[in-house]
């Protein structure tokens, strides 16, 4: 146990020389972050939404001003025809209808609330998800204000997951998954096909260190670097782009880690079957690459093409992305990310199995 | 003298090819030990078995007392080894590799003293993959020697070095032995295991075809009545070379 120990500090202290990795680890990441953040992709500098007001009375009116006067909204009103061809066009983030039987008052018992629908627009999901988030809110406190009590008017809308205000605290969480990623899969496999092939670990194994030892310390380390990479990136994401944080940290770092055991058998396996060099970065990108684009690093899996989105849902990133999502941005607790911990821990069994069954040394 | 490194009928099979057919020999304890022969010979195959890293077919060895098909953990706490193409993990310093493998045997070292005996002290903090060729495997001998080993096996210790660096190698191959380590070695060079050798055995084809002394076996030919075109030189390109260009180790 001592020696696996030392010789896991042994390794972060190579760790600490290792450029390479230290530029994929931290700065790779960092670079993302600061590129879409600076560029704040998805220009949430505004989400057009334009209102169809079909009711057309004092009520609606107070209810756009309301919502006009919300900095993050850029609001107009329009006819339903043109607003839904804007929509479609991409012109538009968001429509909302307001029916014309829509009242600012208590509803009579037994009659159901006015139903105002909200159109998202499935390219522009982060804009969705911002928006609705908006009129939600707006809409409840209306109706709050109102009645005290029940909801006098009912929003109907769709997929609304977060209370992410910027696009940042969207992208925060991805990067982490994309980073936790890449530390288990990449970087495990080109160190260990790199060492395999420079005879490394051959002549470690002419020792008499066991196999479960050398194996232990490689895993250890990288569990430690992938809980220092999350703390570093999330002090940097907070201190330079004001990213809210509002979940648990500590349930935070246990997700990052389960994260990282999953990648990291994922990893083993992949070292498995990869024998040189030059094969590793085409089976690491054939890992990689669909899961950054699919699994919501830098855009919502809602903007994945239909037809991908039954793989999307279910691989490794996806699940670990849900739930450092979940809890950075929507203060997830435990119970509250259930789901993505059970995908994530099926992920990990699977991975544990392929890892045993391909992993070799020499 | 006693045997430090015995093997009896030792046989190793890949596939329809016999790589060990029968080997049978035995290294005294406190001699260097040179197993000769071109490549496919056998060579690595049998000093990798003895080093516990293959598995015997067939027969037995017995290295510093541990019988090498039983206890192969045994065997590699017992000896020293520097195998042929292999390397030292990236980003550790020289002293920090030396201490990793101690850590390896479950030991601690003076990593500055055992630098110091190769003649590496002053790249203690240098990282391992900046050193020169000679200075790499003067490094690999001294973590050959972490473990205060019984035995050292070097396979091809001096391929690929300038005559400089060769020598130099002789030299500290010779004070390991002299202070006791048996030194069980393969090289291709014959003029080394001349030089170097107490005894050499000769392999080919997975078998020992010679073994004895290199004067000893030099004797043995002429007696046979091999001759050769004598051209009486009293140097050769080799005295030429270092004449020319000095025994001291150049930093490449």
């Amino acid at each position: 146990m001592g020696q696996i120990v030392r010789y896991t500090l042994m390794l972060l202290r190579s760790y600490t020389r290792d450029r390479t990795a230290l530029f994929f680890g931290f700065f790779f990441p960092l670079i993302f972050m600061l590129l879409f953040g600076i560029l704040n992709l998805g220009a949430i500098g505004g989400v057009n939404l334009a209102i169809v007001d079909e009711a057309n009375n004092p009520d609606s009116a107070r209810l756009i001003q309301t919502l006009s006067g919300i900095d993050t909204l850029k609001v107009k009103t329009e006819a339903r025809d043109d607003a839904m061809t804007s929509l479609q066009k991409s012109d538009l983030d968001l429509v909302l209808i307001i029916p014309s039987s829509f009242r600012l008052a208590p509803v009579p018992a037994g009659a159901t609330p006015p139903t105002m629908t909200l159109y998202t627009n499935r390219a522009r999901p982060e804009q969705g998800v911002i928006g609705s988030a908006i009129i939600t809110q707006v809409v409840d406190q209306t109706s709050f204000a109102v009645t005290q009590t029940s909801p006098i008017v009912h929003l109907e809308q769709q997929e609304v997951s977060g209370r992410s205000a910027r696009y940042v605290d969207f992208l925060t969480p991805g990067i982490l998954g994309m980073t936790i990623m890449q530390l288990g899969i990449s970087s495990v496999a080109f160190a260990f096909v790199v060492d395999r092939q420079r005879g490394v670990i051959r002549r470690i194994m002419a020792t008499p260190i066991s196999r479960r030892s050398f194996i232990a310390a490689h895993v250890l380390y990288r569990l430690i670097v992938a809980v220092i990479q999350v703390l570093i990136l999330l002090a940097v994401a907070v201190a330079v782009f004001k990213v809210s944080v509002v979940g648990n940290i500590l349930l935070l770092l246990v997700v990052a880690v389960l994260g990282a055991v999953l990648f990291l058998c994922l990893g083993f396996a992949v070292t498995g079957v990869v024998a040189t060099e030059n094969a590793a970065a085409p089976v690491t990108q054939l890992v990689t690459l669909p899961q950054m684009f699919l699994s919501g690093v830098f855009f919502s899996r809602d903007a994945a093409p239909a037809f991908l989105r039954p793989i999307a849902d279910y691989l490794p990133l996806t699940f670990l992305n849900d739930a450092l999502r979940d809890v950075a941005t929507a203060g997830a607790g435990i119970t509250d990310i259930v789901q993505p911990l059970l995908g994530i821990i099926a992920w990990i069994v699977v991975a544990f199995v392929l890892a045993f069954r391909f992993f070799r040394l020499d | 003298m006693s045997a430090i490194v015995s093997v009896r009928d030792l046989r190793k099979r890949y596939g329809d090819i016999d790589a060990v057919a029968g080997v049978s020999f035995d290294v005294d304890e406190g001699e260097i030990f040179a197993l000769l022969g071109p490549n496919g010979a056998g060579k690595t195959t049998t000093i990798e078995i003895l080093e516990g890293l293959r598995d015997l077919d067939s027969g037995s060895a017995v290295v510093a007392g541990v019988d090498v098909t039983h206890d192969k953990v045994g065997v590699k706490h017992r000896i020293g080894v520097q195998l042929q193409s292999s390397a030292f993990p990236e980003n550790f310093l020289t002293k920090e590799i030396v201490d990793l493998f101690a850590l390896f045997y479950g030991r601690r070292v003076d990593a500055l003293a055992l630098l110091r005996e190769v003649g590496l002290e002053d790249k203690a903090k240098q990282r391992s993959e900046k050193l020169s060729g000679g200075q790499r495997q003067r490094l690999s001998i001294a973590v050959a020697m972490v473990n205060e080993p019984k035995v050292l096996f070097l396979d091809e210790p001096t391929t690929g070095l300038d005559p400089q660096a060769r020598r130099n190698l002789w030299e500290l191959i010779r004070a390991i032995r002299g202070r006791g380590t048996t030194v069980f070695l393969t090289t291709h060079y014959l003029d080394e295991a001349e030089a170097l050798c107490d005894r050499v055995a000769i392999m080919d084809a997975g078998r020992i075809i010679a073994l004895d002394s290199p004067r000893a076996l030099i004797g043995k030919l002429i007696e046979r009545g091999f001759t050769k075109p004598v051209i009486q030189q009293q140097a050769n390109l080799e005295d030429v070379f270092l004449d020319l260009t000095g025994h001291a180790l150049r930093e490449d």
